[in-house]
Order: structure tokens, then C-alpha cells, then sequence
């Protein structure tokens, strides 16, 4: 923004800012909590000066990986949330909606029954490939059929293959017991058991995707404007459809492959974000980074807390958090115009 | 010349916004009323109030002196028609289908389709002049065409009183004349009662009869057309300086801007 | 009324290929005999007839039925092409409470799954009318608590699935994955005095439902009281599908379709939409069972994903299609 710092944006800047820091406040607090009580103090001596104790290996083996992982998944999922809805146009969007978490799962099913349950780096794998193909094979239903252009057709294009594939897993999963022993907590999003080279090897992915996404942001204002308006404007609204569309399948197929399909943070954190600090991508985009990453984390260890599980699927206490939150704002905001 | 409808001391407001405050309205029986005013003045606000789709936060409205409130929505729909701008039907709906829904208020959950309806739904048509579209679907008509649809429906309510939200446009000048004449003649022949929103200035005062303009949700004027039209008025309603002519065909105040 | 003919002699056909053909085929002159009582019809012939395929065939034929008729309701009440009675939180509500039966349980009988599921399916759809309600309801916003209402039980079923005992979880998932396989002769009439009541009003009420359709605005301004109407008919919804789902478990995608199928067919008057949108839903269920039945024998594939599985395909030939013929 070229045209100086008004109040409003000192304001949006002081909530950013303040999100930043109980975020990073969050993460440490997550580190430290857990069976076994780790201080600060020692967390920091187990980052920068290892000694190879069982509490240094905790940390850096176990609970680091964990909240990095929340960190990473969290705010990709937020960001590609924001991302769909401003390309569909429709606050119900999200990258569950591109097929993402059916295609993934289906994947991530077959690949069990084919080849019996593997490591945690082979699911990760064919999740990434499931949920690419499907939202990829949505998008060409949705824009290239004979329905084109519109995003009616890329949010009913993906509601028959997400249907499509969720019969197709169930009817899998209701045969092999062994499967849907193997991926009922995967399905349930999870963050447990991830470990470094696992969240190293989606990094890359999602920070490519995050920053591409922050360079789009000043489009995604202008498409958010309907295709018409769009092109009248001078933009091509098939070609930013287009990469907008590719940067949610980085974004969120990446985490769907760390995390399983945690569907509920790309739905309700970019209308938190709306409400905070309107309607402005540029601002949103960053406030879904951070928001997004901070209701994952303190999702987790409120499960870890509460529940005394360190199993406990993170995509359960997000909704536990989450949907009553949503049920406030769907009462309070919506339909006051109709 | 007694009131048809009238508001007494109405406040509308959409949640914390408050669009009309303590309004005072009345709107003379077998009258055309045109509601005028700049955008944002409210005055959709107060057609929908005064059709009964949006209850005052303070207030009455009253049809005849009596209270719209103790009117249920169906007895309401008999004596008041409304059309609201862009109403939207489902796809595949004929003009017929269409006409047909204004007979609702009219028929009990087993009444039958009778001769009557039938009647009231041909008279609309015709009066509309969509009696040869009947049988095409709504969307493979012009905006002008399925405007006339919509207003034949509310005519088939066959109420005494129509409320009109900008119902000309969309519509080219030989169908907004004819517009303006059909609701003329409904008035001047059928009885009826027209209020209708209006955003040409001169339309509105070469056929409507009472003008009410509004502004910032407040009545600046209410009369005659030649009462109401001015100078003065125009500048401080709209901001636009202008003079005020003779129309040299009906002889009605003619605004023309400088 | 010529498309309303080949509806049943589809039906019809689908009925008989339904008796003839499974495990045990029966050939036409087997299967007429046994119908007809004939002295020649062996009492092995009868038992599979009349005890097996038949009440399957009914319940499949009467769940189809409904939730073609509930999703017509929805459809027309809530606006929205995508409108079903999942939206509702019906299906949710159900999958929550049967999980929640078979897995928290010692030994459920069987019978209380049925009443598990439509307990969780009323309770739902009440919750999310209550809480859509403030100074009346709108559409979108009825839409949307369902979905954060839906969210919470879907949750519920999650974390139930995820710590329940592997067996009662895969069980919980056979039933709710919908199905008919447990079908006799008094579950049929039960669903049948059930249904006949709110469906023959919801057909009775096609011209409310032809106005509701044009948006609260319009359809005030015609004199209807809308938020009465939309209650109203969501209370039939609920009691129509309810009643489906626990009948049959989860059988998703007919209430979307059927609608859209049958309003192609014979245009946008509600009172024509009804009767062959329920032929077809009847259709849809009766034949994904016998598909189900039949393409991976001897294991029989539930109904509800069979539905999707062709169903879905379906739906997009005819959304893909009809925007095509538009042009």
C-alpha cells in the first residue's frame, strides 16, 4: 500500500503483532506441556546447545515436530481457506471443497488396502497425490467442461467428486478392518507421531505456497469482484483463477498430507479474519497465517491437556472450538440483510 | 381526497442503522403517489414498510385508519400488491405460472383453480399486454417483457392499492409510457391506489398526482407535482441546480439541469 | 403424463428383476408361478420370494420415495441447487447417535439403532431451527448453523470412531453407510403408516412450496406467512427423512438428485414435481441395491453407496448437460 499508514492499518498492524506474539507464546507453552514437564529453560538449551538427554530428545524428536507441524498445517489450511473463498465468491468455501480431503483419503485408503499400512512418510505421499489429482481433476470439471467459467460449476464439480470419492472410501473401509483400523485417526486429523523430516519435506511446499499467496493477495481482491467485474477491470479471471487454484493445492494438499484432513480451520478462520480486519486480502492473508497456525496449535495441546492423550485428533478439538464460535457468528452476522 | 395508506410517526431502522426516523405519510386514496428522492433516501425503506415486509421499529402503519398490523400477511396480500426490485423466479417458470402465484392469497390450502381466477389472471395479462407470452418460460424473456410479467402478477392480486418499486426500469421508453399510462388508467378506471418509487424526476411529475420526496429518510415535500417541483427543492434535495419548465405537452413542471 | 407412464414401467420392471434375480435366479415362469400362487411354485421359491426380496424391495422402494420427497422440500424451502435434508444436520445428528449407541453400548439390541438414528436426525434439525431462529428464520442462515451444528456431531462421530473398539466402529459404519439389507415385512408397514401422513401433506402443499420459492420478500408480499410455511415444512422434512434414515441408515445423494431429475422432467409446478420426484427417488434406491446386490456377489455392496457412486456421475451428466443445452 503506497498511500501511507492510516489509523486503521496501525490498528490491523497491532493485531497482527499481537497475534505474532501469543502465537510464539503458544508454541513455547505447547513445547513445555505434556507428560513430562519441560521448563523453557531446558527447551532452549535442547535447541541451541543439545546434549543428547531424554529431555532434550523429547523436545527436539517429539514435541518440537508436533507444534511445528500444527504451525505449518494450520496456517496453510487457513490461507488456501481464504483463498477459495474469495475465488468461489462464497463464505461456504473451503479446500475441502476442491476434493482435497476425499481425494486424499481415498488415497491414503487404497494405498493400505493395496499395500497394507506403511510408514508415516509413504502416507504422507499418497495423500499429496490424492488430494492434487482430485482437486486438479475438479477444477478441469469445473472450468473446462461445458459449464466453464463460472464458480457455480467448480463448487458443484467439487461436491459430486468429493461425494463420489467418500462412497468409494467407505465402500473400502466397510470390507477391511484392518484398514479402517490403520486410517480412523489419520481421517481424524492428527498431528501425533510427526516427526522433522516429515514436516521438513512439506515445508518447502507451503512456504512456496505462502508466499505466492501473499503476491496474489491484491488480485484476489479484485476477483473476489465476480468474473466481470474482474475482467472489466482489466484482469484475466482465468488466469488468476487458475494460479489462485494451484496455490490452494500446494497449500492445502501439503497439509492435508502432514495432518489428515483437518477441514474446519479453511472455513472459519478467514471469516474471523473478515470480521477483525475487513475486507482487504493483503491484511487477511497474513491474520489466516498466524490465526490459522494458533487455533491449531492450541487446539492440540488443549487435547493433550484435556484429554491426557497424546493421540487425541487435533480435527475433533478444533471443531469442539471452532463450531460454536461459527454458530455465534452464523446467528449474529448472517442473513441480516435478507 | 382521505388517506389510503398512512404512516404515523414511523422509525424504520436495519439493526443499528436508522433509515427513516419519526416519518409522517400519507398517501392519498385512488391516487398515483410518486415516491422520489436521491439514492439512499429511503425510499424503497418506506415502500417495503408500507407494504407490511418490514415492521417499524416505532410506530403504525394504517390501511384505511386501521392498523396493518392486525391483518394477517394473507389478508394483507388481498388489498395491497407489491413489486420489489430484481425479484427472482425459479427456472422453467411460465408467465402464466408466474400470474398464477398472484391468485395466492386468494385460495385456501384445498380451494380449487376456479373461473374466477382464471379470470383475474387473463384481465392482468391483458392489461400487461402479456397475454402472448403466456406460455414462455420467464428467462427467454427481455427485462422489459418479464417486468410486465412480474406487474401482472401483482395485478392478479387484484388488491386496491399497488406498490411499486422502480418498476420502469429495464424498461425502453415506448414500454416505460406504457407503464405509466396502464397505472394511469388503473387508477382513473379501476379505483385503484398506485405508490411507486420513482427515479425520473419529470416521469414522475408529468403522471403522478401527489409527489412525496424524501431525503436522508425525512418528507422535504409532499403535494401537487407543480407544488412540490422547484427550484429551491431540486437544489436542496438532489445538489443539482436546475430550471424548471413548462412540459409543453401536459403542462407539467419540467426540471431541466443546468 | 407419457413420462409419468415410463417412470412405472421402469418401476415395475425394476420390481420384477428385483424378485427374479440374485444368489438364487428365478426364472420369469418360476417367479409368475410363485406370484401367482400357482400349486406348481416350490416353497423354496415362495421363502425367497416373499420373505427376502420382497420386503427389501419395499423398503428400498419406500426410503427412495422419501427422501426424494423430503429433498424436493428442501429444495424448494432453502433456495439453494444444493439444498438437501443433510442440511438440516439430519444425517449428522443420525451418524452421531447410532456411533454413539454401538460404540458406547455394551450389547445394543438391534432394534434401538432405528430409534438411536431418528432421535439424533429430530433432535438435530430441531437444534438448528431453534438456533436459526431470531426474529424469524432466513435461509442462508438455517444453512449455515447446519453446517456448524453438523461440524460438532460430525466431531462426536469422529472421535468415537477413532477410540471405539474396531468392531463396533466397522459395524456403526455398515449401518450408517445405508442400506435395506435388514429389511421384514413389519418394518415396511411400519415406514409405510409413518410416511403416508406428512408425505400426502407435503404434496398437498406444493402451491405453498411454489411460492416459498420465490424468496421471503415475494412471497410475503403474495400474503404467505413465511416463517409458518418454512416451519411447517421443515418439521415434514424432518419427520419424512427422519424416518428414512433410520429405516435405512445414511442412503445419501437421492434427496439432492431426485429433485433436480424430476424438475427437469416435468418443470417447476411443485405439485407435478412431487409424485416424479418420488418415482425416481424410488427408482434410484431400488436399482443401487440391486447393483449392489448383484455387481460383486456374494458381497453385497450397501444401497446408500451405491446411490452415490452412480448417482454423482449422474448428476454431474445432468448439470454439465443442461448448462450445454443453454448455450
Amino acid at each position: 500500500m503506497i498511500c501511507g499508514f492510516d489509523t486503521n492499518d496501525g490498528k490491523r498492524l497491532f493485531v497482527l503483532l499481537f497475534l505474532c506474539c501469543m502465537l510464539v507464546g503458544m508454541s513455547m507453552w505447547a513445547v513445555t506441556l505434556g507428560m513430562m514437564r519441560i521448563s523453557p529453560f531446558t527447551v532452549w538449551n535442547a535447541l541451541f546447545s543439545f546434549d543428547g538427554s531424554r529431555e532434550h530428545l523429547l523436545v527436539t524428536t517429539i514435541r518440537l515436530p508436533r507444534v511445528l507441524a500444527g504451525l505449518v498445517a494450520g496456517s496453510a489450511l487457513a490461507v488456501s481457506g481464504a483463498i477459495m473463498q474469495a475465488v468461489t465468491n462464497n463464505p461456504l468455501a473451503s479446500p475441502g471443497l476442491l476434493g482435497i480431503n476425499a481425494g486424499a483419503a481415498f488415497a491414503v485408503v487404497l494405498m493400505m488396502t493395496f499395500f497394507g499400512a506403511g510408514t508415516g512418510d509413504v502416507y504422507m505421499w499418497f495423500a499429496f497425490c490424492g488430494a492434487g489429482c482430485a482437486a486438479l481433476f475438479v477444477y478441469a470439471l469445473g472450468s473446462f467442461g461445458p459449464a466453464g467459467h463460472s464458480t457455480t460449476g467448480l463448487i458443484l464439480a467439487g461436491a459430486i467428486v468429493a461425494t463420489f470419492l467418500t462412497a468409494l472410501t467407505s465402500a473400502v473401509l466397510i470390507f477391511d478392518q484392518s484398514t479402517l483400523d490403520a486410517v480412523r485417526l489419520w481421517t481424524a486429523g492428527s498431528l501425533a507421531g510427526r516427526t522433522t523430516a516429515q514436516v521438513a519435506a512439506v515445508a518447502p511446499y507451503i512456504l512456496t505456497g505462502l508466499i505466492a499467496a501473499f503476491f496474489l493477495a491484491r488480485h484476489l481482491v479484485t476477483l473476489s469482484l465476480g468474473a466481470d467485474a474482474a475482467r472489466s477491470l482489466g484482469q484475466n479471471p482465468m488466469v488468476w483463477r487458475a494460479v489462485a487454484i494451484a496455490i490452494v493445492i500446494l497449500l492445502a494438499g501439503s497439509a492435508v498430507a502432514l495432518a489428515g484432513p483437518i477441514g474446519f480451520v479453511g472455513l472459519i478462520v478467514p471469516h474471523i479474519a473478515r470480521l477483525t480486519v475487513g475486507v482487504d486480502y493483503r491484511w487477511i492473508l497474513p491474520f489466516c497465517a498466524i490465526g490459522g497456525a494458533l487455533l491449531v496449535i492450541a487446539a492440540d495441546t488443549a487435547g493433550r491437556m484435556v484429554f491426557a492423550s497424546q493421540s487425541f485428533p487435533v480435527g475433533v478439538t478444533i471443531a469442539l472450538i471452532g463450531a460454536p464460535f461459527f454458530l455465534w457468528l452464523a446467528r449474529n452476522r448472517a442473513g441480516e440483510a435478507v | 381526497m382521505s388517506a389510503k395508506l398512512a404512516g404515523q410517526q414511523v422509525s424504520i431502522a436495519y439493526g443499528e442503522q436508522r433509515i427513516v426516523e419519526n416519518l409522517d405519510l400519507i398517501v392519498p386514496q385512488r391516487r398515483f403517489t410518486a415516491l422520489v428522492g436521491p439514492n439512499g433516501s429511503g425510499k424503497s425503506t418506506i415502500l417495503r414498510a408500507l407494504a407490511g415486509l418490514m415492521a417499524p421499529t416505532k410506530g403504525t402503519i394504517l390501511l384505511d385508519g386501521r392498523s396493518i398490523d392486525i391483518l394477517s400477511t394473507k389478508e394483507m396480500a388481498k388489498r395491497v400488491g407489491v413489486l420489489l426490485q430484481g425479484p427472482v423466479a425459479p427456472e422453467g417458470l411460465t408467465v402464466r405460472d408466474l400470474v398464477k402465484q398472484g391468485r395466492y392469497p386468494h385460495r385456501s390450502l384445498f380451494g380449487r383453480w376456479s373461473a374466477e381466477h382464471e379470470a383475474a389472471c387473463e384481465d392482468a395479462m391483458m392489461l400487461t399486454g402479456t397475454t402472448t407470452l403466456a406460455d414462455t418460460p420467464l428467462e427467454r424473456l427481455s427485462g422489459g417483457q418479464r417486468q410486465r410479467a412480474w406487474i401482472a402478477m401483482t395485478l392478479a392480486q387484484q388488491g386496491e392499492v399497488l406498490l411499486l418499486d422502480e418498476p420502469t426500469t429495464y424498461l425502453d421508453l415506448a414500454h416505460q409510457i406504457e407503464l405509466m399510462n396502464l397505472i394511469t388508467k388503473l387508477v382513473r378506471d379501476h379505483g385503484k391506489t398506485v405508490i411507486a418509487v420513482l427515479h425520473d424526476l419529470n416521469q414522475a411529475a408529468r403522471y403522478a398526482e401527489h409527489i412525496v420526496m424524501l431525503k436522508g429518510g425525512k418528507i422535504t415535500a409532499a403535494g401537487r407535482p407543480e407544488h412540490v417541483i422547484s427550484e429551491a427543492a431540486i437544489a436542496d434535495v438532489f445538489g443539482v441546480h436546475s430550471v424548471i419548465i413548462r412540459d409543453p405537452v401536459a403542462g407539467t413542471p419540467l426540471c431541466v439541469p443546468l | 403424463m407419457r413420462l409419468t407412464t415410463l417412470l412405472v414401467v421402469l418401476l415395475l420392471g425394476l420390481v420384477a428383476a428385483s424378485l427374479a434375480l440374485g444368489d438364487i435366479s428365478l426364472s420369469w415362469r418360476d417367479l409368475l408361478e410363485t406370484l401367482s400362487g400357482s400349486p406348481d411354485a416350490t416353497p423354496q421359491n415362495a421363502m425367497i420370494v416373499f420373505d427376502l426380496r420382497l420386503p427389501r424391495l419395499l423398503l428400498a422402494l419406500l426410503v427412495g420415495a422419501a427422501l426424494a420427497t423430503a429433498g424436493t422440500i428442501m429444495l424448494a424451502v432453502m433456495r439453494n441447487p444444493l439444498a438437501e435434508p443433510g442440511v438440516l444436520g439430519i444425517n449428522s445428528g443420525a451418524a452421531a447417535a447410532v456411533m454413539a449407541v454401538i460404540v458406547l453400548m455394551p450389547r445394543p439390541p438391534v432394534v434401538l439403532l432405528p430409534i438411536a438414528g431418528f432421535v439424533g436426525a429430530v433432535v438435530m434439525a430441531a437444534a438448528v431451527y431453534l438456533l436459526a431462529w431470531r426474529n424469524g428464520t432466513s435461509s442462508l442462515r438455517i444453512i449455515l448453523i447446519g453446517i456448524g451444528l453438523g461440524a460438532l456431531a460430525s466431531a462426536i462421530t469422529t472421535f468415537l470412531s477413532a477410540f471405539g473398539e474396531i468392531g463396533d466402529v466397522q459395524r456403526a459404519m455398515i449401518w450408517l453407510a445405508g442400506s435395506v439389507y435388514e429389511a421384514d415385512m413389519v418394518k415396511v408397514r411400519l415406514l409405510f403408516f409413518w410416511l403416508i401422513l406428512p408425505m400426502a401433506f407435503a404434496w398437498i402443499s406444493s402451491r405453498e412450496l411454489d411460492v416459498i420459492r420465490f424468496g421471503d420478500n415475494s412471497a410475503r408480499s403474495l400474503g404467505q406467512p413465511v416463517d409458518l410455511v418454512r416451519g411447517l415444512m421443515i418439521v415434514l422434512c424432518t419427520l419424512i427423512s427422519g424416518a428414512a434414515v433410520a429405516a435405512a441408515g445414511l442412503i445419501g445423494f437421492v434427496g439432492l438428485v431426485a429433485p433436480h431429475i424430476a424438475s427437469r422432467l416435468v418443470g417447476p409446478s411443485h405439485a407435478r414435481i412431487f409424485p416424479v420426484a418420488a418415482l425416481s427417488g424410488a427408482i434410484l434406491v431400488m436399482a443401487s441395491d440391486l447393483l449392489g446386490r448383484l455387481a460383486l456377489a456374494p458381497v453385497q455392496l450397501p444401497a446408500g453407496i451405491v446411490t452415490a457412486l452412480i448417482g454423482a456421475p449422474f448428476f454431474a451428466y445432468l448439470l454439465w448437460g443442461r448448462q450445454h443445452a443453454r448455450g
